[in-house]
């Protein structure tokens, strides 16, 4: 466990040593449609690139009015710490994120860059061909910068290191489905947190040897049991915050958390389609999910899965993608009776207030688990 | 001399009915908020003594100063006390605490207390937060709503207005109703716009029509009550049993002694609010003196 917290917390070192042990690229990315098994599969590490909260005074002419979370990921790239960082992706996304993108290859032009459109409507009739097609023009584009043609064989291998890291990090997330469970939603988040900036063959060797580990682990007291719902996080803060108020986060719908990992590409004689349909029919992020609405209702399931007696709704002030979405589940979590807290908050979060709405949720639901008592009735 | 408008009167008080030498059980609630504090002691669960201040700049300070206020000349002395429990912004700063709870039990529980048993809706406008919390009849917390994290819009603002106004921050509701008609609401609640929003409507010219002094302050009051209703629309619909939303309201906090802000409130919502047996700002004292355990 303290060897993913210590990765994640020096995972620039990570990357450049991976970089100079293998002497491959590494690539930066920024949201979680990015097909990674793609850039892996041409022998390129993908990193994802997370906000942390250094001092700024340049994004503020540069990027007013972005979210922090975008702020912060051009101001590291300002700052220098991701200067082993060869390339840089951007999705079809939110327009902050597109924003940074666009600000750090203003600002550093030597940079290989590459725009993917991924359809903003993943349950449209023809997505899956769009993706597909857009997914063959990124394979062109990777073997071009790389020199290197990305066969079969590589996509195969890349796909399957690939589906090993989410099937090992589902079964992290199955051992918090317990009552008691062995591993906290920090701990989890930690790992999570890790494997989205390593080599994911790295990655699995140290989570197999984990997770037995882990199964024999005494289990924690009980505890109020949460669902985190909202934009993305890059620390387990919130988690240690509610863990130390007497709750646990035992699942979570985050574009960096579950949603990172909740399905597999199904293997196809047609790669990329398999790619491309892995990502449409992932747990849509608060952006994609348009018309269907399918985001309420998967929170549910979840919810429902893992037992779970409140949700925390925490949203990046000024993101708007989330801002939307809240509406829609407010809607579901009200008619369904699950109690739930919202709070806007930054990179970092502001300490009392959130620690006063969750303590007050806490005790809210803690007397005789509510659920059972009918709270709200 | 230097007037300070946004100064609003301290207070304390102990009871000459309680004699607190045959209490069984006396427990303390100590309110650290981030404009004021509160301390309240309760005999046997009835409220024996009280004190009601500004908080300043230090936290701590502030606690022990409370706490000595409310036992005042009583010859009460923080050692007779079995439990003190801590609340508030700042309650994480009282020295000799027992325990901390969270605000929204703290002020469900006095609430009831303050208000009785019929209240169901607690509307808390605080220095820096508003807090709608809904109760069920059987004392305990149904569900809340608190504003975010910006302090925009409460207590601490209407003192920066009462400085700019040159009004007594107990006179400012009362003016500001003393107006034919609410005019427009001010654009924001920062009070760092605000400041500025107000310094224009001061001036003449800048708008068609000027405003005169009331009528900014009705202006930012009308704004101050919007968003305190934003909070309030949140858990509106929820079901408490048989009581509406109308019925039942109590005001807490240094704003429950605003009209300017309570009856535009009562007036957007259709209610009249309960009447409070002591100092609304004590809900949160209370409620924690009759937590501690």
């Amino acid at each position: 466990m303290q060897n993913f917290s210590q990765l994640f917390e020096n995972r620039h070192e990570y990357a450049k040593e991976w970089k100079k042990r293998t002497g491959g690229k590494v690539l930066g990315f920024f949201d979680t449609y990015f097909p990674e098994e793609l850039a892996y599969a041409a022998g390129i590490l993908p990193v994802r690139i997370m906000a942390k909260h250094y001092a700024d005074d340049t994004t503020d002419r540069l990027m007013y009015g972005n979210c922090y979370v975008t702020r912060d990921m051009f101001n590291q790239f300002n700052l220098g710490y991701y200067d082993y960082v060869d390339g840089l992706v951007s999705i079809e996304s939110c327009q902050w994120w597109y924003n940074a993108f666009d600000t750090t290859m203003q600002m550093f032009p030597n940079l290989w860059s590459y725009y993917l459109f991924t359809p903003d409507y993943p349950d449209a009739n023809r997505s899956k061909d769009v993706m597909r097609s857009e997914l063959a023009l990124m394979k062109g584009k990777l073997e071009e910068w790389t020199g290197k043609a990305i066969s079969d064989a590589d996509l195969d291998n890349a796909i399957e290191v690939y589906n090993t890291n989410r099937r090992l990090l589902r079964r992290i997330y199955e051992l918090r489905r317990f009552n008691n469970p062995v591993i906290l939603g920090s701990e989890a988040m930690e790992i999570m947190l890790a494997c989205q900036v390593m080599d994911k063959a790295e990655a699995n060797k140290m989570l197999e040897e984990l997770i037995p580990k882990l199964e024999d682990r005494e289990p924690y007291e009980d505890r109020v049991r949460f669902i985190l719902i909202g934009s993305e996080t890059y620390d387990a803060e919130l988690e240690k915050l509610i863990e130390g108020l007497g709750g646990n986060v035992v699942i979570d719908e985050l574009d960096n958390g579950s949603a990172y990992i909740w399905n597999e590409v199904i293997p196809m004689k047609d790669r990329l389609m398999a790619i491309g349909l892995r990502y449409m029919s992932k747990p849509h992020s608060a952006l994609k999910d348009n018309v269907w609405r399918r985001r309420p209702e998967h929170i549910f399931e979840l919810s429902e899965d893992f037992q779970v007696d409140a949700a925390i709704i925490a949203k990046q002030i000024y993101c708007h993608p989330h801002g939307t979405d809240m509406y829609a589940v407010w809607k579901l979590l009200q008619e369904r009776k699950i109690p739930y807290h919202t709070f806007e908050r930054d990179t970092t979060l502001p300490y009392e207030e959130t620690r006063m709405g969750i303590e007050a949720l806490i005790n809210m639901v803690k007397p005789g688990m509510t659920r059972l008592n009918g709270w709200s009735s | 001399m230097k007037h300070e408008f946004g100064k609003w009167p301290e207070s304390c008080w102990q009871s000459d009915i309680i004699d607190w030498k045959k209490a069984a059980k006396i427990t303390a609630g100590l309110d650290i908020g981030t404009t004021s504090c509160q301390a309240a002691v309760m005999c046997d669960g009835e409220l024996f003594a009280y004190a009601n201040i500004r908080t300043g700049a230090d936290f701590k300070l502030a606690a022990a100063d409370v706490l000595t206020k409310a036992l005042g000349s009583s010859g009460m002395t923080a050692k007779d006390i079995s439990c003190v429990t801590a609340t508030g912004f700042g309650g994480g700063n009282v020295a000799g605490a027992a325990q901390r709870l969270d605000e929204i039990q703290c002020h469900g529980k006095g609430a009831r207390y303050l208000f009785g048993k019929e209240v169901r809706t607690v509307i808390d406008l605080g220095g820096q937060t508003v807090k709608t919390i809904r109760l069920f009849g059987w004392d305990r917390v149904a569900d809340f709503k608190t504003s975010d994290k910006c302090a925009t819009g409460f207590g601490r603002n209407i003192e920066v207005m009462s400085d700019i106004f040159l009004v007594p921050i107990t006179e400012i509701g009362a003016k500001s109703l003393d107006v034919e008609k609410d005019p427009e609401p001010s654009s924001t609640t920062c009070y760092n716009f605000a400041q500025s929003e107000a310094y224009g409507l001061m001036r003449p010219g800048y708008r068609e029509q000027d405003y005169n002094d009331n009528e900014i302050l009705a202006s930012y009051l009308f704004t101050v009550a919007w968003r305190a209703l934003s909070t309030i629309g949140k858990i509106a619909s929820l079901d408490v049993g048989d009581v509406k939303l109308e019925e039942g309201v109590g005001f807490t906090g240094g704003l429950a002694k605003n009209p300017g802000i309570t009856k535009r409130l009562e007036r957007e919502l259709g209610f009249t609010a309960m009447e409070p047996k002591y100092d609304p700002m004590l809900a949160g004292a209370i409620g924690a003196a009759l937590l501690a355990s």
